[in-house]
């Protein structure tokens, strides 16, 4: 008999699946079952190299007996596959955006809630070093009544490794899509207070032939209930030669002093004679690794996961609004 | 040439140090602080004079360095006697002054040149120049920090925090930022503020978040604080184009730090950024002015520039307001 969590992983189409894949590997209570991708190709390539096997189709995935999967499909089609696995009773967590349509996330909360399994968003800020701390400092009351948060998520244009994130049906938009969710989920944490009111404006000046058909700038705004203001930057800010993949930051104003915090500092400058141009090298500690772990102890201990498919569908209705904001010009107003 | 300085705080002994670096010459000045105005004569070595007319008939140009809502006056002053003017931003404390200001300068043949130093500073006057070079494209998304605390915290009765006479930090210290985005990426037309201002005046709370989108569809985000602890200054600057990136993050202004085990002796009342230059940018500010009046140079920065941007504060503290974004009133409504 194993306590092992028996754990599926579901196509390789974002990026972050290949981090998941090694973070459940280093994950002791974790039995990777295989994995499966629309692309079986893409899936061999990945699931090869560290010698896991590849199942054609999730149905197949899941018969073979797992307790969970890891969702990393295209954003649009997060919602067949987590709306599957739910139906066989497995725990999911899900790549970020939850879904690209407010429609999608509330029927896979509802669904998942019916099968009584773990929907777990993956918002690894929630697990950063720096974010914990900075969440702590702010929960604490060091900066006293937090009036105004200036942040940017800012990135290269993703399409360098898929595609798809320039689809705007698969994607379900551009930077907005990709980029709004990470702060918005950790200011909604932190604050302990829900968004009321979105602002938007975008444009489409950046990476414009690579991404012909989405946004590639956006400047949000946000109000919470609480009366702190917030900005993002989700813009595609950087360039595809920009010495690391982005960044993000989150500049705290508040009646008892300033912070100033940015997640990604803790890296290595290095130059090589191979790359003719200094890159970043990460030092700091692995935030998706924790991700996955709560995700697998979660199960393991029979209790909600710190991050759940609610806070996922919270965040998809800033991005939808902010959406709505940018196509009307106007403010628009979120129930809190 | 002849100068005569109007006022005796902070701004008037930064433009005095760089008249002091030029040929001009500080005849005179006044100013409703004795102590202060003393100071500043004895350093060079000019008169105290009694009224604002008196001063003018001995000078060439005069050098506005009062509190925001005495512009108006000031200038109008000056232009009634022909000087040509040099003026503090911002140009004025409503829209309404400022379009008269321009209206009566232009009719008496006088120029008025506004003091929006920040297009002097060399790292914002290096990025221009990049940007209009055309290396990094078409302007995408332009980031702009201006970041510090309350001046005047130890003054109880500051003007700065009287927001009929200031304009508060939006109109005093966003101008700069909303003055340099314009100067980048062109008209603004519509401007989202978010901001909170403490009610009480010593209070170190106001903070500021705008979003201005430019004609041409450039994003700046415009970021203003007098909410920081003392002495922190913080500004930065980040352009995003469709052809590149330029990035000029907060602390790259400051090659040296240093700190001492001393705690320093008086708590700063008004700053302003400095980094270690071999001319600092109020002099080649004051130095460019100086080739515009004498010798006919075009103006880094016209009245009508300054106009806009005052306009582009306006719309931001009525957007911070109503909550809605404003389209800001600009030189083709005039």
């Amino acid at each position: 008999m194993s306590a092992d969590v028996r754990v599926g992983l579901v196509s390789f189409a974002h990026i972050h699946a290949e981090s998941y894949l090694n973070n459940l590997l280093k994950n002791p209570n974790v039995t990777l079952v295989g994995v499966t991708d629309d692309d079986a190709a893409r899936a061999r390539r990945f699931a090869g190299r560290v010698g896991v096997p590849v199942f054609a189709t999730l149905s197949e995935l899941l018969r073979a007996g797992v307790d969970a999967v890891i969702v990393c499909t295209e954003n649009s089609r997060h919602t067949s596959a987590v709306v599957e696995a739910a139906a066989a009773g497995v725990h999911v967590l899900c790549e970020k955006p939850l879904a690209t349509t407010v429609q999608d996330a509330e029927h896979m909360v509802a669904s998942c809630a019916q099968a009584g399994v773990h929907l777990m968003t993956a918002f690894p800020m929630r697990f950063s070093a720096p974010m914990l701390t900075m969440h702590q400092l702010v929960r604490d009351g060091k900066l006293g009544r937090i009036f105004g948060i200036n942040a940017t998520n800012q990135g290269e244009c993703p399409h360098y490794h898929r595609s798809w994130f320039v689809d705007p049906e698969l994607a379900g938009g551009g930077a907005m899509q990709d980029h709004i969710v990470h702060v918005a989920d950790v200011l909604r944490w932190t604050l302990n207070s829900e968004v009321t009111e979105v602002y938007a404006q975008s444009n489409h000046i950046l990476y414009n032939k690579e991404a012909p058909d989405v946004e590639t700038g956006a400047l949000v705004s946000l109000r919470f209930a609480n009366g702190t203001f917030a900005t993002i930057d989700c813009s595609w800010s950087k360039p595809a030669y920009y010495p690391t993949w982005g960044g993000l930051t989150i500049d705290w104003v508040g009646e008892g002093g300033f912070a100033s915090m940015n997640a990604f500092r803790q890296k290595l400058t290095v130059y090589s004679h191979q790359n003719q141009r200094a890159a970043l090298t990460s030092w700091g500690s692995d935030a998706n690794q924790a991700m996955v772990d709560e995700f697998i102890a979660s199960i393991m201990e029979n209790r909600t996961p710190k991050v759940t498919g609610e806070d996922g569908l919270q965040a998809v209705r800033i991005v939808q609004a902010a959406y709505e904001s940018a196509r009307t010009g106007k403010p628009v107003a979120m129930q809190a | 040439m002849r100068v005569g300085i109007v006022g005796s705080g902070f701004m008037a002994a930064v433009h005095l140090n760089a008249w002091l670096r030029t040929d001009a010459q500080v005849v005179g000045l006044i100013s409703l602080d004795p102590p202060s105005a003393e100071r500043l004569a004895a350093q060079a070595n000019a008169r105290i004079y009694p009224t604002l007319d008196a001063l003018l008939d001995y000078v060439d140009v005069i050098d506005i360095c009062t509190p925001t809502y005495l512009h108006h006056e000031h200038v109008l002053a000056a232009a009634a006697k022909g000087k040509h003017i040099i003026c503090e931003k911002p140009l004025a404390r409503t829209i309404q002054q400022g379009i008269e200001m321009i209206r009566v300068c232009r009719e008496s043949g006088v120029k008025l040149l506004i003091a929006h130093v920040v297009r002097f500073f060399p790292e914002y006057a290096s990025a221009k120049e990049i940007v209009e070079r055309g290396d990094i494209g078409r302007v995408a998304v332009m980031r702009l920090t201006r970041c510090s605390f309350k001046p005047g915290g130890n003054q109880p009765n500051s003007w700065f925090h009287d927001a009929e006479k200031s304009g508060g930090m939006m109109l005093d210290l966003m101008v700069h930022d909303f003055d340099y985005a314009r100067w980048i990426a062109g008209d603004v037309e519509s401007v989202y503020a978010q901001s909170v201002s403490g009610k009480d005046p010593s209070a170190p709370l106001d903070y500021g978040l705008v979003t201005l989108k430019h004609r041409n569809g450039a994003l700046s985000n415009v970021e203003g604080s007098w909410a920081y602890p003392a002495p922190l200054f913080r500004t930065a600057l980040e352009i995003a184009g469709s052809e590149g990136l330029i990035e000029h993050p907060t602390g790259s202004s400051t090659p040296l730090e240093i700190y001492f085990h001393k705690k320093a002796d008086a708590q700063a009342d008004i700053a302003v950024p400095t980094s270690p230059l071999l001319e600092d940018p109020y002099t080649a500010e004051i130095r460019h002015f100086i080739q515009v009046l004498e010798h006919g140079a075009a103006p880094r920065v016209t009245a009508e520039d300054a106009l806009a941007a005052l306009a582009i504060g306006m719309a931001a503290i009525e957007s911070a307001r109503t909550g809605q974004p404003v389209t800001p009133v600009t030189n083709g409504d005039i």
